[in-house]
């Protein structure tokens, strides 16, 4: 069969596959941004206590394969405690917490890189720390922030693709699935290596803009 | 009555002494210039008042409130200890305007109406107000400098504390800097200003403070500092600086 023909046969599955990436990326992502929130302002505490915390967890999550992750997740949590899982919601939980872990580093960073001088100057006008967290470090910190969390969007989305070996149904899945039937590898490969391609191309040309949309200053005036 | 008392104030960093016994008081109204070398302790001293450094010992009371023991009070204190730094530190994505009126209405000290009617009020006191809508890189070292005293001043301070406040701009806009400051002094603020600027000093201080390796050598009127020093180690200072 041709590539077209394999498209126009198969396009309900691969667009079910294509929407259930879409749907476990975006998903993920909202739930490792909440994450990566906690633990990256946690790194940058005080309290000693508090940047244990974020350290443990993102040692953990930078220390071990995602694949081996997945699989600790799906089938050793469930078989120690002896439940049944879902293969959709322990890929969620595993890039969940996958992602948190390097946005958390995202977020400490750009905290990081905001002069010392910002927080000073918000505190010694009476600002409590967490207001002045909000109102004058963060929305500076997101702007330095944004190339490094638009490129954790899109290694997530790439991520979700590891799922495949949990029985996700997602794209990869599907295009597996499929060569199973007509054993068309080449065809199918590259049919769901375009996908792919496409949608991270769409998600660049977005933040693109975005990026561009955030530059402060000169642009408002 | 004085408004910022000092007793005793000792600040280690690690094994460092800073400041080792510094006792001082500051009266209402009244303008203490602070000089000496680099790494005297002049700047922690001034860091101290507004606790953004924690002091080892000893006590400051800034308006009969103890600030090293504020616990939970301390943004409440501070909100009547007004600071301008050397890097003027203005929040580089809010507008002149809300710089100025921003920490007042976060507060919910004032309106936003009043706040930015305040604000300007500050802009025109020091010459900016055709600047309220740009944002701090638009404008000089001198002009935002001018912007940072208007944003510590919006919150109506009972002390105004300089860091140094001049040791970072070009030398066309000092002057800009410490005329406003001058006026300041003129109207009746309680200012403590870290400075390099032995001119502005002599002219407005009412008292001069000359730091050394985290003690308070020699203190006076200006012309009694830079006129008669009596402290060898004032005597180097003033000879190597002026």
């Amino acid at each position: 069969m041709s590539i077209p023909a394999l498209i126009v046969q198969y396009w309900p599955r691969l667009l079910a596959g294509l929407a259930l990436t879409v749907e476990i990326t975006i998903i993920s992502l909202i739930l490792a941004g909440i994450l990566g929130m906690v633990f990256g302002l946690l790194s940058v505490s005080k309290r000693k206590g508090l940047r244990a915390i974020a350290l443990v967890y993102v040692d953990i999550v930078r220390g071990t394969p995602l694949l081996v992750q997945a699989f600790f997740i799906y089938f050793g949590i469930p078989a120690a405690l002896g439940i049944q899982s879902d293969p959709v919601v322990s890929g969620v939980i595993t890039l969940s917490l996958n992602a948190g872990g390097y946005l958390a580093e995202i977020v400490r960073g750009g905290i990081e890189s905001i002069s010392r001088g910002q927080m000073e100057a918000a505190r010694s006008l009476g600002l409590p720390y967490g207001m002045a967290m909000r109102s004058v470090i963060l929305p500076q910190a997101i702007r330095t922030m944004t190339p490094a969390l638009i490129n954790q969007c899109i290694i997530t989305l790439k991520d979700t693709s590891l799922l495949s070996v949990i029985g996700v149904t997602e794209l990869t899945q599907t295009g597996r699935l499929i060569i199973a039937n007509n054993y068309q590898s080449f065809e199918v490969w590259a049919i769901v290596a375009v996908m792919y391609f496409i949608i991270i191309m769409i998600l660049s040309k977005i933040s693109k803009r975005i990026e561009r949309k955030m530059s402060y200053g000169k642009s408002k005036n | 009555m004085g408004k910022v008392k000092i007793k005793n104030l000792k600040k280690n960093f690690g094994d460092l002494e800073v400041l080792k016994d510094i006792n001082l008081e500051v009266k209402e109204r009244e303008v203490i210039c602070i000089i000496g070398a680099s790494g005297s302790g002049k700047s922690t001293l001034l860091r101290c008042i507004n606790a953004l450094e924690d002091a080892s010992s000893g006590t400051i009371e800034v308006d009969g409130n103890d600030i090293t023991r504020a616990d939970g009070n301390i943004n409440k204190y501070r909100q009547d200890i007004g600071m301008v730094f050397q890097q003027f530190n203005l929040f580089p994505h809010m507008t002149v305007l809300k710089n100025i009126s921003f920490a007042p209405v976060a507060l919910k000290l004032k309106t936003k109406e009043e706040a930015e009617e305040t604000a300007l009020k500050l802009l025109r006191s020091v010459d900016l107000e055709e600047k309220a809508n740009v944002y701090p890189e638009q404008l000089s070292g001198g002009q935002q400098q001018r912007v940072a005293i208007a944003r510590a001043l919006a919150m109506n301070p009972d002390v105004m504390l300089f860091d140094e406040p001049t040791s970072a701009l070009d030398p066309e806009m000092v002057g800009e800097v410490l005329n406003v400051m001058k006026q300041l002094a003129k109207d009746g603020m309680t200012m403590i200003v870290v400075t390099h600027e032995m001119g502005f000093a002599r002219e407005v201080a009412d008292r001069v403070i000359f730091i050394d390796e985290g003690f308070i050598v020699e203190e006076g009127p200006p012309s009694e500092i830079f006129g008669n020093p009596k402290n060898q180690r004032t005597i180097n200072f003033l000879n190597k600086v002026l």
